[in-house]
């Protein structure tokens, strides 16, 4: 009971440590480099989190790209279209690519793990074809178009309030997401993801939770993908890219899926060693590492790097315990 | 506009490419057939068999149709250690975790071949390029009548190695039942990095024909032609080889007439269209039996 209160005790001051160290930073060092990435990590935090949703109802998605995507599609055409300022046209560009999720949804809620992986992965290779063909009048095709900024450069100290801004968002993103999991709905994601049969014995209909799973984390993605086009000013139909579609899994395996922490510490974690590597100058071989890494992570550390306190913890317990009954059976 | 010459033409040009889809799907459907696993990287083999044979190629001038044997056993090497170091561990564990595990075998095989050959893409000359039979109104490239034959031999001697061998019979029972086939004394863990190598092999030889018929090739070329092998499996049914090489064949036909009617730019998205049409009536895959 003791260890339980100090654990839990641990985790609010940690929470509330990493929060004051988010808002402080902006104070402690005017490096723009680093605002930029950071404002760039916790853009990955919100994508991460918002696969991590789907994920805690079962669902393991390979192509949340596309939602990312539309949402900064939706975002970019409605500002520029309207005029309207981008803090409004972000959510209603997550909004479209919440819609665009229950569509994509109705043709996979119902397939197994294999078989939903690759039609995720397919609707975003689809919904990028349809990018370059059929909307490139709109779009501009592989060129891809300029898009509002966040706030105008011309702002004194923009990057600052555009970090914060970022960061509201994203502390919003990951309270909602926790009174999500608390809630009934959440209690039903993880019923239908241990097992489905009895979820639906108990009254808890998978199909529906499924489609609701994807649509908030469709509008997550969304959020996630108009912040970070905003925040770069341009876009291009690389945005549907494999590449982008496998960082917020990897971001979340490495952290530890199906909690709350996971994405949060692994995208943190991840983003370090990446950054890290790239100052020590590799290129191809920082993917190489992090593929090892994640490997690594899969098999000995299932449960990610949040559960590696608990883990070291047991070891040692098994460890005294046997280290006790040597000392005994030699007494 | 449209006369029997083109169509024929776009019967062709898909069973040819429908030879290296059915290499593809056949090895994938082996390795679910014994492991019951889904390798998402398994595109990224036939990409290092693609560069094994180009490099060897360029460095000796042997005929590529000989080195084929020479990638395939690299990569079967390639593979069989991939099992033993990545997926033995996490077998029977949540099917999630080959997913993502496949994902860190893509970054690492990825970038690991652009380190070795860099990222640019390349493309390798046959020897019997511009060479051409004709046949009726239109004419065949001879590589691509080698290539079906190539295919054809290779799906025999994998036919026989599982109808006539004593491993061959042992990994269908394998497939059928595997704890029955541990109570008979089959050591399955060794059919698992067998026929994880054989997969792997088949999958070299596609990267093979990949190079040989003069298509380019780069590093990060695996990915699509392997999600099609899957499109191909989940069409023909998993677990079933017959149903991977009409279903092969049948694609290779849908992909080149939808890039004849629609454009190129739709070759890759069309067969997730077709995946996606096949699963939405059928969520279980068109001759899925049980399975999984």
């Amino acid at each position: 009971m003791m260890v339980r209160t100090n654990r839990k005790n641990m985790i609010l001051y940690g929470t509330y440590a990493a929060i004051g160290i988010a808002f402080g930073v902006p104070f402690l060092s005017s490096n723009l480099y680093l605002l930029n990435l950071l404002s760039l990590m916790l853009i990955f935090i919100i994508f991460a989190s918002a696969w991590n949703l789907l994920a805690y109802s079962g669902q393991g998605s390979l192509g949340h790209a596309a939602f990312f995507g539309i949402g900064a599609y939706a975002s970019t055409l409605i500002a520029t279209k309207t005029g309207f300022s981008p803090y409004i046209t972000i959510f209603l560009g997550a909004a479209f690519a919440a819609c665009i999720g229950v569509l994509i949804g109705l043709t996979c809620v119902r397939l197994k793990e294999w078989f939903f992986a690759m039609v995720t992965f397919g609707f975003a290779i689809i919904v990028q074809t349809i990018t370059v063909s059929i909307l490139s009048p709109v779009t501009g095709g592989w060129d891809g178009i300029a898009s509002p900024r966040l706030l105008n450069p011309g702002i004194p100290a923009y990057q600052m309030i555009e970090y914060y801004s970022v960061l509201l968002i994203t502390i919003a993103v990951i309270v909602f997401i926790w009174y999500v999991m608390k809630s009934r709905i959440g209690l039903a994601f993880s019923a239908i993801r241990e097992n489905e049969l009895e979820a639906r014995a108990s009254g808890v209909d998978p199909v529906r939770y499924r489609l609701l799973a994807f649509a908030m984390s469709a509008f997550l993605a969304g959020i996630a993908g108009a912040l970070q086009i905003h925040h770069i000013g341009y876009i291009t139909p690389e945005i549907f890219g494999v590449d982008l579609s496998f960082w917020p899994v990897t971001y979340v395996i490495f952290g530890g899926l199906g909690t709350l922490a996971g994405p949060v510490v692994g995208t943190l974690v991840l983003t370090f060693i990446w950054e890290g590597l790239k100052m020590a100058g590799l290129t191809f071989s920082r993917y190489i590492l992090v593929g090892i890494l994640l490997i690594l992570v899969i098999i000995f550390l299932p449960k990610g790097l949040v559960d590696l306190p608990d883990k070291v913890q047991r070891w040692k317990k098994d460890h005294q315990k046997t280290e006790q009954v040597v000392t005994s059976s030699l007494k | 506009m449209f006369d029997s010459g083109i169509l024929l033409q776009i019967i062709f040009w898909g069973l040819y490419a429908g030879c290296i889809y059915i290499l593809l799907a056949t090895g994938l459907n082996l390795i679910f057939g014994v492991m019951k696993i889904v390798n998402f990287a398994h595109g990224e083999f036939l990409m290092i068999g693609a560069y094994v044979t180009a490099t060897i190629f360029l460095l000796t001038g042997i005929n590529p149709y000989v080195i084929i044997l020479l990638s395939m056993l690299v990569v079967m090497g390639i593979g069989a250690i991939v099992e033993r170091l990545c997926f033995r561990p996490i077998l029977g564990t949540s099917k999630l975790n080959e997913i993502f595990l496949s994902i860190g075998l893509i970054y690492i095989f990825q970038n690991g071949a652009a380190m070795l050959w860099g990222d640019k893409w390349q493309s390798v000359k046959s020897p019997y390029q511009g060479i051409s039979l004709p046949l009726g109104s239109l004419s065949i490239p001879l590589d691509y009548i080698i290539i079906m034959g190539v295919t054809a031999a290779i799906l025999c001697g994998l036919y026989f190695f599982l109808k006539r061998t004593k491993t061959g019979r042992e990994m269908r029972a394998t497939s059928q039942n595997r704890k029955g086939a541990m109570l008979v004394g089959i050591n399955v863990e060794r059919l698992d990095i067998l026929s994880f190598g054989i997969g792997c092999g088949l999958a070299a030889a596609a990267g093979t024909l990949w190079v040989v018929s003069g298509q380019v090739f780069n590093p990060y070329m695996g990915s699509i032609p392997a999600v099609k092998a899957f499109a191909i499996i989940i069409l023909g049914g998993l677990g079933s080889i017959p149903g991977a090489i009409i279903g092969g064949l049948l694609y290779g036909i849908a992909e080149n007439g939808a890039v004849y009617f629609l454009g190129g730019v739709w070759k890759d998205a069309i067969s997730f269209i077709i995946l996606i049409i096949v699963l939405v009536i059928r969520p279980t895959g068109l001759f899925g039996e049980s399975g999984e």
